[in-house]
């Protein structure tokens, strides 16, 4: 082992990279940008979330208790949480915000909902969930389950409820309530691996076509080829066109590999056409390639392709509505969400997925990723007059 | 309409404060071979860019076939190998030529073999390029610019890094290719490859210190050789320069 030698080897690689600005600046710049961005979405007060109610509950007079309205008494309750934003609503509403998302449940308690209880000595909630996402239906069942049970504890005085009970969401036993849960969406057998399934498909898709292309890309230029190429008749659009086929094919098998793997293997459920899900997962995977090839024109070398990632990969995926949703975010993030190509995915993805909508549905998100494949594509192009007349 | 397959009028291409080429004035006929004769960094790879339409000219006009450049249609019928190799290491001699041709929309199959047989691949046309020695890469290289059976070549040192057998070899396809009709700029540092020129221009910063053919550059230098004909150039520009 020779100290010198070792010495003149690291002094080599430390000038190296200090020659190379932009890798040096990005060295810093780079863990700042995803440290930020995950600290103000993880530091981030949850959002209330919106939940229904329409509260028919006419109460009851009783000689001696006097009047009880225990639909109130809920709603007074769950009016006190700081995890749901309740909206009081009309029968006739609930479907229609359901269906728009302003409302992600919706409780119903029908006129004769006190008379009831005290008829029968059990509570039974109508619980309609949104349902497309596990983890909110399981905080409003949670919030409501433990509303409706502080409102019957409050009743102990006169006579009524179960003070003792702690929880209860199945009618069994000697529970005074149960939550009767609907879906709108989805359902009970829609698990948290369901609802992030869409992003884990759509982050794959975008992530390997994009390092595929970039590098494609570089190497064309750094072997002198795209030299001999632009020297063809070929034009430039011409060139990222056949690129983004030749590569897209590629994008295609892997797109058929993931959702088979996805459907058929890890059993994730979907609602809607497996066909509309190929489109979408087809044209992120388009929206790939062609950030690639842009992407590869600020690039020297695979170094710096590999740079890209932190700054143009990690932000999609914190910011594109992946694990937080977008109305969950910091108000100032919110812009940059829907900046992110990977956001009307994953809201495409989902809504199919999850929701079984259609093509007349998520058409916008559609429209948007390919207004997104046009523009990246025209840049691409343009991009390519720096270095060939 | 010019009788020159390639002419150029007071061509200039400046980077900034670099005057790559200042103001070159030339012109090649039909079948001949002109070489652009000059040390590294004399702007010969400037000028064989700016007459194909990779670079926009400074000021200054280039014909080519009779069409002002850049003109991307011309060159379906113009040839190029550039200084590297610039191959697709993936694919075999073969689909390089084949992929160049189709790129000019000229493939024709009969030309293909015969340019194979030109520069003696035809027992490595199934090799993948990345399997190549540098001599066979070069070969390759100049296949994929025959390809489509230009009527001009341009040809950015071809011979760098060839050994002198190769070189010879290359030299005699070039002569062969001007029989054929077929024009070709060859740029070069070797003087030696001056020699084989039907005419040359000496190239120093940019400029043109001579040009014509090489019994015309010796006689008028009064110089047994070109390389002392260019030596003599070189020495007088400089002093012009310190004056």
């Amino acid at each position: 082992m020779s100290g010198r030698r070792i010495l003149t080897i690291t002094r080599r690689v430390m000038k190296q990279v200090l020659r190379d600005h932009r890798t040096v600046a990005l060295l810093i710049v780079a863990p700042i940008l995803v440290l930020s961005l995950g600290a103000l979405l993880f530091r981030t007060d949850p959002v209330a979330i919106p939940l229904g109610i329409v509260n028919e509950d006419q109460g009851m007079s009783l000689p001696v208790v006097g009047s009880i309205d225990l639909g109130q008494r809920i709603l007074d309750e769950l009016i006190e949480s700081d995890r749901l934003e309740v909206i009081e609503l009309v029968l006739g509403e609930v479907d229609e915000r359901l269906l728009d998302g302003s409302a992600q449940g919706v409780l119903i308690l029908p006129e004769d909902f006190t008379a009831d209880f005290l008829q029968d000595q059990q509570a039974e909630l109508d619980l309609r969930l949104e349902g497309s996402n596990p983890t909110r239906s399981m905080t409003i069942t949670a919030q409501v389950t433990q509303a409706a049970m502080e409102s019957l504890a409050s009743l102990a005085g006169t006579g009524f409820g179960m003070p003792g009970a702690s929880q209860a969401d199945d009618g069994e036993g000697s529970l005074p309530l149960s939550v009767e849960v609907t879906y709108f969406f989805g359902g009970e057998e829609f698990d948290t691996m369901d609802y992030v399934a869409p992003v884990y498909i759509a982050v794959l898709a975008m992530f390997l076509v994009f390092l595929l292309a970039c590098v494609a890309f570089l190497r064309e230029r750094s072997q002198g080829t795209m030299e001999r190429l632009a020297a063809t008749p070929a034009n430039r659009a011409e060139i990222v066109l056949g690129y983004m086929l030749g590569l897209g094919l590629f994008a295609l098998i892997q797109v058929s590999v993931i959702l088979f793997y996805t459907v058929w293997v890890l059993k994730i459920h979907y609602l809607g056409s497996l066909a509309l899900l190929f489109l979408i997962i087809t044209l992120l995977a388009f929206v790939g390639v062609n950030m690639g090839i842009l992407a590869s024109a600020f690039a020297r070398n695979e170094f710096q392709v590999v740079q890209f990632v932190p700054i143009l990969i990690i932000p999609q995926i914190l910011l594109g509505g992946s694990f937080w949703a977008v109305s969950e975010m910091p108000q100032y993030l919110q812009p940059f969400a829907y900046a992110m190509p990977i956001y009307y995915a994953n809201t495409a993805l989902r809504d199919v997925m999850l929701k079984g909508w259609g093509l007349a549905e998520i058409w916008p998100n559609i429209a948007v990723l390919l207004g997104i494949i046009g523009v990246l594509y025209m840049l691409s192009a343009l991009m390519m007059q720096r270095e060939v007349a | 309409m010019t009788d020159f397959v390639m002419e150029t009028r007071e061509l200039r291409k400046h980077f900034r404060l670099i005057r790559a080429v200042d103001g070159i004035n030339f012109s090649v006929q039909a079948g001949e071979i002109y070489g652009l004769i000059g040390p590294n960094g004399s702007g010969k790879t400037t000028l064989i860019r700016l007459i194909i339409g990779l670079l926009r000219p400074t000021s200054g006009s280039i014909q080519l076939l009779g069409e002002t450049m850049p003109n991307k249609a011309v060159l379906s019928q113009v040839g190029y190998m550039t200084q590297a190799s610039a191959l697709y290491e993936e694919l075999t001699v073969r689909e390089n030529i084949a992929f160049f041709a189709d790129m000019c929309g000229r493939r024709d199959a009969t030309w293909m073999e015969e340019v194979i047989a030109l520069v003696d691949l035809q027992d490595r046309v199934r090799s993948p390029v990345r399997t190549l020695s540098g001599g066979l890469r070069q070969r390759t290289s100049l296949a994929c610019a025959l390809a489509h059976r230009p009527r001009v070549l341009l040809l950015d040192e071809p011979t760098v890094g060839v050994d002198p057998q190769l070189r010879s070899t290359f030299w005699s396809y070039f002569r062969e290719l001007a029989g054929r009709g077929v024009t070709l700029l060859v740029s070069s540092h070797v003087m030696d490859e001056a020699e084989r020129c039907d005419r040359l221009g000496f190239m120093r910063k940019g400029k043109f210190l001579a040009e014509g053919t090489v019994e015309e550059i010796r006689s008028v230098r009064g110089t047994s050789t070109l390389e002392e004909a260019f030596l003599q150039l070189a020495a007088m520009e400089t002093e012009g320069g310190a004056h």
